[in-house]
């Protein structure tokens, strides 16, 4: 992850509160979507930038899963994202994340 | 007010999935609030 988003997140943890924020991905593949959660959650796989060895447990899901899709608006779902839900694998990518949330957040919606 | 209500969102999109603005357009009506929206790509 981009290390300016890492920084990012870590001043949101800090200035909200970890329990109250909720990360939201849209990654193409399961593989990155997995590498996003782990560093949310966990920390930095790579340990190169400001969440390498912060394990903040934020929550955290794919766009694509099941309790983030139904909180969306459906007119704009349709308009912006459906496209992209035929063209992936939506099931794939939330449970990519799922595995990384039930591994480690410490917070969960 | 669904179960997003009063949280803070941290959108990270994905220039080859699902952007930043499009997360933005589908979740300002939940309730909650987005704390910033990014979307990265891998080239």
């Amino acid at each position: 992850m981009d290390l300016q988003n890492q920084q990012r997140i870590v001043d949101a943890a800090e200035k909200y509160g970890a329990e109250n924020c909720v990360v939201i991905l849209g990654s193409s593949d399961a593989e990155g979507a997995e590498i996003y959660a782990e560093t949310v959650t966990n920390g930095d796989p790579t340990f190169a930038g400001p969440l390498a060895g912060v394990p903040l447990g934020l929550a955290v899901y794919h766009v694509f899963d099941e309790e983030i899709r139904s909180e969306c608006n459906e007119a704009q779902w349709e308009e912006q994202i459906s496209m992209m839900e035929m063209v992936l694998e939506p099931d794939a990518l939330a449970a990519a994340v799922k595995g990384m949330r039930d591994e480690f957040s410490k917070f969960k919606l | 007010m669904g179960k997003l209500a009063g949280k803070k969102l941290l959108l990270l999109g994905e220039r080859d999935g699902v952007p930043g603005p499009a997360m933005e357009a589908c979740l300002k009506e939940s309730g909650a609030e987005i704390v910033f929206s990014a979307t990265e790509c891998f080239v």
